[in-house]
């Protein structure tokens, strides 16, 4: 199907849809915020109980009902801010803005709302996990800090290769299978320092939300799980600073009017000290890490707001001026947002991301640069159609370069040759249309279609293999090695070596059992065209990013999820449990032995094989009162394999060749069979705050040797069956308390201290067990390497 | 040489780690034949000791044991038999031979041990000179290590993979794509401060892109810690073949590898 056939598809479904109604209905639009900075709020509910429906704001703090003339009450409602309840005679279509308050920390009473529809168990988007910034703040953390990838690890199906790893895992699947996007922009390595930090300035953030299944046809491009995040837009009303003092860094954050409620900006900046990890004697060194948050909104007029925002993060080590290693991200974007009509909603975004991997070492002479850039396009529609029905559509074009790498001489006399690693090219076009439709008041549905197209396009030289094939097999051997190329083709810029098209169907539903009890289902297809070149269990900031093209598929999921949501109490407490299963294909592997680094021909260790993951996951959740909390549980598994290539009809598995593994499925490095997390905030009174969690994980499937044998001197343990064995299990107790002086009233800069305890019973949970002779003593041994034991840490946060 | 990248990346977060001993339960496997066959050609000789080392592969926290083989010998493609090796103390074997023997010809290696015959082949890898090679002042991670900087100049007619032995069982590979036909010149920093007086007898030996990668993947293996950033370990597997059978591989690798050598006496 090409695209012009989708697109007149989608706009003749779009003209019945529009055609469907034709009573005498109002619209009610607007958009709500928050009192005090003009801050506008996503996700916010706006009820009608008349009827028993709602509509929640979109990522701009936009919302719009249509409703039959008549009478009706309001509800808006938030949590943590307190509930506005207005009526409203609908005669004509009305504008209403909504400034919401929140609400003092301690709830003194809960505001008891009754039949009224309750979006968590009556939307189709299931699999879903939503934290706000608040909480985020109050998990303990190592070192203080208080980090928005450390708090999702801590919900169902999320997990981590534990301290020093960096990314994150959804429903097993890999680091690089996360669409990160702030502010719509991609980023391509999460985490700072190994991971001890996340690229996210917690201050900076406005509201985070996970996609871990039933993902929606606006996203693609990742076939595990969706991480949204959006920057603060700025405080349109007063000029605010906060900030805070810990013990490995600081932050600090202005926001501000430009034009009062009309325009503001936000300027946040965060750094490490220097010295951080490398206590090293006598030898000067530095390791530490910085970013740098800017929004500017402009409000140009009811229909019209504009949005500038960028992000810059870098990592720098350096040790002696030798080695000098410096990485990060750069985000840039431009959005405006457009309103047609009171209820169709429109968002163009121009964007630019890249990724920077930069080294000097001087002792080999050289200097080496690798990244990737993308320029990305989007405009998105929303369309409320009517109080039943939602299409959301639009289209999105993505132009990626990649540099795998290109080395230079770092001085004259070095014998170095400045060398260009071939750089790629690709262009990623989707079009989507997604549809929420509420069928009746038990049934919702959300479904809709994306059709992607990658288009990997031509570059100075390909490698042209016999029968294709870059990959050769040794018989005698029984090992994968590369294939030497027979030509090499100039294909020139202009080409276009390989064309992806996909279509990918999404549908999801919810089935109201009764006013707190719904199921949910849902089946998404995505596919992924970039894939993270890297065979360690997390990733490093050196690894390279790669388009598909000829000799790389792209990956393929289909995910099907099933579950169950409760409300108990009201919302009080809140139960959700799932059960997911997923299939991807063309999951690559590497052969044994593989050297990913400045490998110009990547194909040459590179095999497809396939991954399946399945699991079941329960949240159980106190949202309201003095504690509040929750327990995660997940049970899960999470496989792959990669069978050779000339499959027998039999059994699927090649007589010719051995595959990676013996063609058996193996663990990938992302299993963990059980993964416990509690989570607990007390509110002892106006001074203290308490929170602790508790975490418990399977260990991570790794090798254990099977053997040894000695070569030229060298002892060297080797290997079975890839990761047959685990670490031991995973667990730690972290407490902190958050101390808010009473002093604090009256005063005009608010302070605050955070005491933390992570790891308290101080347990040395291994990062690696590696097996090697200890020269000193010529025995050998099996050393355990932990990261951190206890850490306690304290930090001062302050705003004014 | 990019290699060496991940591990200073490495050496940043371990030590902000801890690190100890630990007992762990291991899986087992069958005993194995290991072939240690690196035939080193000293330059300019006109003959060369051959020596293959012949041992018992064992579970990791046992002792490797030398094994005495039924026969050890080297032949060319064509069947001609060019040395039987003798052994002189137990699992050693060694011939002296004309070192044109090795240059002319693939040279067949068969072993016969417990009824199997075990082939391997290579033919002769042609190394480069050292240029220079002296003593550096400049430390990396730490204030004791010794530096050493070593010279020389690639040829540029081939690809060429090269081998640096550093003595005390310290090994490096380098290959030319970056620096092809130039003087080259990098340091190699030794994790201790080494005595004065001592002497270190450093070699550069040519080798094959398959040796290359052979020891390029036993040098990380053997090396122990790989962290948090751990790649899926497996068998590394050599160049012998048991011709009887398959699946009762041997490890080891035979390779014959032309090689220059200094030495240098730390200062």
């Amino acid at each position: 199907m090409n695209i012009y056939k989708i697109c007149s598809f989608l706009s003749t479904y779009f003209l019945i849809m529009v055609s469907a109604f034709a009573q005498q209905k109002y619209t009610i639009n607007g958009t709500i915020s928050e009192l005090n900075s003009n801050e506008s709020l996503i996700g916010v509910e706006v009820i009608v109980p008349e009827l028993g429906t709602g509509v929640t704001t979109n990522e701009y703090g936009f919302y719009s009902i249509t409703l039959p003339k008549g009478d009706y009450t309001l509800i808006v409602n938030y949590l943590g801010f307190s509930t506005v309840k207005t009526l409203v005679n609908l005669e004509k279509d009305t504008k209403l803005d909504f400034q919401l308050e929140e609400q003092a920390e301690v709830l003194e009473e809960v505001v008891v709302l009754e039949n009224i529809e309750k979006t968590n168990i009556s939307t189709p988007q299931m699999s879903v996990s939503n934290l706000a910034v608040k909480t985020i703040k109050k998990i303990p953390v190592v070192l203080g800090e208080s980090d928005v990838l450390k708090a999702i690890v801590l919900l169902p199906g999320v997990s981590n290769a534990g301290e020093g790893s960096s990314g994150f895992n959804v429903r097993g699947g890999s680091a690089d299978q996360n669409l990160i996007l702030l502010d719509e922009a991609t980023i391509f390595n999460s985490s700072h320092l190994f991971g001890f930090f996340s690229v996210f300035n917690p201050d900076a953030i406005k509201d985070i939300k996970l996609f871990k299944g039933g993902i929606p046809s606006r996203y693609g491009g990742r076939v595990s799980s969706v991480l949204e995040i959006f920057q603060k837009e700025g405080n349109s009303k007063e000029f605010k600073v906060n900030g805070g003092i810990g013990i490995v860094a600081s932050r600090i954050l202005l926001e501000g009017p430009i034009k009062e409620d009309k325009a503001a900006f936000l300027i946040g900046g965060r750094s490490s000290y220097a010295h951080l990890f490398l206590p090293l004697f006598d030898i000067d060194n530095k390791a530490y890490f910085y970013d740098l948050n800017t929004k500017l909104n402009f409000k140009l007029n009811d229909n019209n707001n504009i949005f500038l925002s960028g992000y810059f993060g870098r990592d720098v080590f350096s040790i002696s001026d030798s080695f000098v290693n410096t990485y990060g991200n750069s985000v840039g974007n431009f959005r405006w947002n457009h309103l047609f009509s009171n209820k169709l909603f429109s968002n163009l975004s121009l964007i630019y991301s890249d990724y920077y991997y930069g080294l000097k070492l001087d002792f080999v002479g050289f200097k080496w640069n690798s990244g990737i850039q993308n320029f990305n396009v989007k405009y998105d529609l929303k369309h409320y159609v009517k109080n039943n029905l939602q299409i959301n559509y639009g289209v999105n074009n993505i132009y990626y370069q990649f540099n795998p790498g290109k080395i230079v001489p770092s001085s004259a006399d070095s014998g170095i040759i400045e060398e260009q690693l071939i750089q790629k090219y690709a262009n990623e076009f989707a079009a989507y249309i997604d549809v929420e439709h509420d069928i009746s008041k038990k049934l919702s549905l959300e479904y809709g279609i994306r059709f992607s197209t990658f288009n990997r396009l031509g570059q100075s030289e390909l490698n042209v293999y016999a029968n294709n094939n870059p990959v050769d097999f040794d018989e005698d051997l029984l090992i994968y090695k590369k294939a030497d190329p027979i030509s090499i083709q100039t294909p020139g810029r202009k080409s276009s070596l390989t064309t992806f098209n996909n279509l990918e169907p999404r549908i999801a539903m919810a089935y109201r059992i009764n006013n707190d009890n719904s199921i949910k289902a849902s089946y998404t297809r995505l596919a992924q065209y970039l894939h993270l070149i890297s065979n360690t269990s997390s990733p490093t900031p050196l690894d390279v990013w790669t388009p598909s093209g000829p000799f790389i598929k792209p990956q393929l999921l289909d995910q099907y999820a099933l579950g169950y949501f409760k409300n108990i109490k009201n919302t009080d407490y809140s139960l959700e449990t799932e059960v997911y299963y997923k299939q991807i294909k063309n999951r690559i592997d590497y052969i044994d032995g593989a050297n990913l680094i400045a490998n110009n021909a990547i194909e040459q260790v590179i095999l497809n094989g396939e991954a399946r993951a399945y699991g079941w996951e329960l949240l159980f959740r106190k949202n309201e009162g003095k504690f509040q909390g929750w327990l995660s549980y997940t049970l899960s598994k999470s496989e792959q394999r990669t069978p050779g290539r000339i499959a027998s009809p039999t059994n699927g598995i090649s007589p010719l060749e051995t595959g990676i593994n013996n063609s058996l499925w193996y663990n990938t490095p992302y299993d963990k069979t059980h993964d416990i997390s509690l989570f607990g905030s007390y509110d002892f009174n106006e001074k203290w705050n308490f929170n602790a969690n508790f975490v418990f994980q399977t260990g991570q499937p790794t090798n254990y040797p099977i053997g040894q044998f000695e070569f030229q001197g060298l002892t060297i343990p080797y290997y079975g069956d890839r990761n047959s064995e685990r670490l031991p299990n995973y667990n730690r107790l972290d407490v902190s308390a958050t101390l808010n002086p009473t002093k604090n009233k009256n005063r005009k800069i608010q302070g605050e201290w955070v005491f933390s305890i992570y790891n308290l019973y101080n347990r040395k949970n291994a990062a690696s067990i590696n097996f090697s002779r200890n020269n000193d003593t010529g025995v050998n041994e099996a050393v355990r390497t932990s990261i951190f034991g206890i850490v306690p840490a304290v930090t001062y946060n302050f705003k004014f | 040489m990019m290699k060496k990248i991940i591990y200073f990346l490495l050496i940043a977060l371990t030590l902000s780690s801890c690190e100890d001993v630990v007992y762990v339960e291991l899986p087992s496997d069958q005993q194995r034949l290991i072939v240690d066959g690196l035939i080193r050609v000293n330059n300019g000789e006109s003959n060369t000791t051959v020596t293959i080392k012949t041992n018992l592969t064992n579970s990791f926290f046992e002792e490797i044991e030398p094994l005495t083989v039924t026969n050890i010998q080297l032949s060319n493609e064509s069947g001609t038999l060019i040395a039987n090796l003798a052994e002189s103390s137990k699992g050693i074997y060694t011939a002296n031979i004309s070192t044109s023997l090795l240059k002319e010809d693939t040279v067949l290696l068969t072993i016969i041990y417990n009824n199997e015959i075990y082939e391997a082949r290579s033919s002769f890898n042609a190394s480069v000179p050292i240029d220079n090679l002296v003593q550096g002042e400049g430390t990396l991670f730490n204030e004791d290590e010794t530096e050493i900087i070593i010279t020389y100049t690639d040829d540029p007619d081939i690809d060429n993979y090269y081998l640096f032995d550093f003595d005390f069982n310290e090994y490096l590979v380098s290959e030319d794509t970056f620096y092809k036909g130039e003087q080259f010149e990098f340091s190699y920093f030794y994790d201790t401060e080494l005595q004065s007086g001592q002497s270190l007898q450093i070699s550069i030996l040519g080798v094959d892109d398959i040796f290359y990668n052979y020891m390029n993947q036993i040098i990380v293996q053997s090396g122990g810690n790989q962290g948090p950033f751990q790649t899926p370990a497996g068998t590394v597997r050599g160049n012998i073949v048991n011709t009887s059978s398959i699946d009762n591989y041997a490890l080891g690798f035979f390779t014959i590898s032309e090689s220059y050598t200094q030495t240098i006496t730390i200062d």
